[in-house]
């Protein structure tokens, strides 16, 4: 078994008297991606924080690539990349200035700041200030900063807010590319096809605590539905019956609701992710 | 702690420089403070009587004057063009002598001088160039003055008030280019986030704090050497400048880094800059007021590093003059080194968290 190249045990975090983050713990390994998913003010950006040393876990243990991240270590600090929730890019300075500027200080002579600007689609708007950017376009940047020095271990929060359906399946590839080449990647999202597509394991955080952690396969089996639904003809309407899978009667109801000859349509009901994270967390998606 | 990446900070702040109003501001400000007090005070307190002469002859008056200190002279070919200048108000007067001026007053003829005054000149002027002229006419003509004349200094003797306002100037080019520049930068830096962005890198804090006092120190330095130029107050010991003008740079870049690891955002810095300002200012009156009792001037910081370029570049003093001033200001910056390094562990909780 290789080392994790994320370990957290039991840490903890306040905002002064409110917990955010109240003793949670799990592994990520090398070239894994473990989905965060949780409602607004879960703690899931608290976590990212305390794991790039922005801020220090009251109590706990959080290891980066074998070290304490708290001892604000550079060698650990070269080895990390960090996509923040909040922008925050040289807005005066154009695209490819932001890149060039950060891999100076990670010692990286030639960076290829526009072969990396061209993974997130922003080549050809390399030389123009980033004031004059859209704002998905800024969160491409902020994807595009994180990958300047091929980090073994990625924090991403939330990268594809606000990017439209092709530029985030696209993200989502260069992403996997990543975890592809070894990274350990902690990502934030709130769309749960996301979760599902990239992750790995997920796990769920309600309200600073762990309620759920692993594959999305398992997660599905062990807590979701699995039923069929029948649309039938009735009368000049449309009636719509829900028949569970693994139920003693199901059966028979099956075959009833065939055997009458008004049904229109029947589709097997795939539990979700976001049926998962209602039952979690008693709650739909937030934001 | 890595020179490399501070000084890539450091390129990368004054490559931003002019894509930065405050920045700019800290260029403009001393040519046109300098402007501004020079044409206000300058013109009113020391320009010097303007006197056009029409020379026909050779005459000794005309030699005498072109010794003067005091006096801007003018020569000129033709009468006409004297006169329109003296009522265009290009001299506060003019005089013609003729050729054959300095033999008649000689021989004790009593030839005709035409003085014109313009109209507009300074009353003060216009009886400076005529007792001036007369007396220079009875010179000439080798008599004594019919009276003696005991000279008496009445009131302040001292600098006058375009040299006195050189600290002035001086301070607003420090304080700007050296204080408030380092200080705004930090502050963005926190207020768009990116000072995160670079503390999660292999960035330490101290590196960014050092790249701001060293922007601040590099931007003071030129803009304080370039007040001096402007202002005409450059002393006679090029070294000895370099060494005093440094010095004030580096500390007012110092309480510049202070004041920005100290504020949160804009709002308290400019607070925080009202409050101090009067503090970091107040020296300088001193030197605008020399009837104040100077030794308060010495109770505030700033005093030990301006006192050291008035005495260098305005007043032409030496290394004795200006060692133990020096000596205090460094104490001084080595006191705040430990203050801001708190203010920096307190920046960076602050950054995320209450
Ligand atoms: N700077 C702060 N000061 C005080 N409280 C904070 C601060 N940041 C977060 N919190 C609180 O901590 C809790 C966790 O916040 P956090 O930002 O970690 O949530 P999140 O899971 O990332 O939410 P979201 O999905 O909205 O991004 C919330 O209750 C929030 O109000
Ligand atoms: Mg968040």
């Amino acid at each position: 078994m290789t080392d994790a190249a994320i370990k957290v045990e039991d840490i903890t975090y306040s905002y002064g008297d409110l917990q955010a983050v109240k003793g949670i713990s799990f592994e990520v390994q090398p070239g894994e991606i473990l989905g965060f998913l949780g409602p607004n003010g879960a703690g899931k950006s608290t976590t990212i924080k305390m794991l790039t040393g922005q801020i220090a876990p009251k109590s706990g243990l959080a290891q980066i690539l074998g070290k304490d991240i708290t001892l604000d270590d550079p060698d650990i600090q070269a080895r990390i990349g960090v996509c923040f929730e909040e922008k925050n890019l040289y807005l005066s300075m154009s695209g490819k200035e932001n890149l060039d500027f950060y891999a100076s200080l990670y010692g990286i002579k030639d960076a290829g700041s526009v072969e990396i600007l061209r993974r997130v689609g922003l080549a050809d708007r390399a030389k123009d200030r980033v004031k004059t950017y859209s704002k998905g376009m800024r969160q491409r940047m902020m994807i595009s900063r994180a990958f300047i020095n091929s980090p073994d271990v990625l924090f991403l929060d939330e990268p594809t807010d606000g990017l439209d359906p092709v530029t985030s399946a696209s993200i989502r590839n260069t992403i996997k590319e990543e975890a592809g080449r070894g990274a350990a990647v902690l990502l934030t999202t709130h769309d749960m096809f996301e979760a599902d597509e990239l992750s790995n394991r997920v796990a769920f955080l309600n309200d600073g605590v762990i309620v759920a952690l692993d594959t999305p396969e398992n997660l599905k089996l062990k807590y979701g539905k699995r039923s069929v639904k029948i649309r039938l003809r009735d009368g000049a309407g449309v009636r719509e019956e829900t028949v569970a899978l693994d139920a003693p009667e199901s059966g028979e109801l099956i075959k009833a609701a065939v055997g009458s000859g008004e049904v229109l349509t029947i589709h097997t009901e795939e539990a979700t992710l976001e049926d998962i994270f209602i039952k979690m967390t008693g709650r739909g998606l937030a934001g | 702690m890595s020179l490399t990446r501070m000084f890539k900070i450091f390129r990368k702040d004054l490559a931003l420089g002019p894509r930065s109003p405050i920045f700019m501001w800290a260029i403009i400000l001393p040519f046109a403070l300098t402007f501004i007090l020079q044409v206000a005070f300058g013109s009113l307190f020391s320009a010097k009587p303007r006197l056009a002469i029409v020379d026909q002859g050779a005459s000794e008056i005309t030699a005498s004057i072109k010794q003067m200190d005091g006096i801007e002279l003018t020569l000129l070919d033709s009468a006409d063009e004297m006169r329109a200048g003296v009522e265009a108000n290009d001299f506060d007067a003019g005089l013609v002598l003729s050729s054959g001026f300095d033999a008649a007053v000689k021989s004790g003829d009593k030839p005709l001088l035409d003085l014109y005054i313009g109209g507009e000149s300074l009353a003060s002027n216009r009886i400076i160039l005529s007792v001036t002229t007369l007396d220079l006419v009875r010179q000439v003509e080798d008599s004594a003055p019919p009276v003696d004349v005991r000279v008496e200094n009445f009131g302040n003797e001292g600098l006058p008030i375009s040299v006195r306002l050189v600290p002035v100037i001086m301070m607003y080019a420090l304080f700007i280019a050296g204080a408030f520049v380092p200080a705004s930068s930090l502050v963005e830096e926190k207020e768009n986030g990116t000072l995160s962005a670079l503390l999660v890198s292999p960035v330490k804090a101290s590196e960014v704090l050092l790249a701001k006092g060293l922007l601040g120190t590099t931007l003071a330095f030129v803009m304080a050497f370039m007040t001096l130029f402007l202002n005409d107050a450059l002393g006679g010991q090029p070294f000895l400048l370099v060494v005093v003008v440094l010095a004030a740079a580096a500390f007012s870049s110092v309480l510049g880094v202070a004041i920005g690891a100290a504020s949160r955002d804009s709002a308290s810095m400019f607070t925080l800059v009202k409050g101090s300002g009067i503090f970091l200012f107040a020296p300088v009156a001193f030197y605008l007021f020399p009837e104040w009792p100077q030794w308060i001037a010495k109770l505030f910081p700033t005093y030990w590093t301006i006192d050291p370029i008035w005495q260098v570049a305005v007043l032409g003093k030496g290394f004795d003059a200006v060692w133990l001033d020096l000596l205090v200001a460094l104490a001084i910056a080595l006191a705040l080194i430990p203050l801001i390094r708190l203010l920096s562990i307190r920046m960076q909780r602050k950054l995320v968290a209450e």
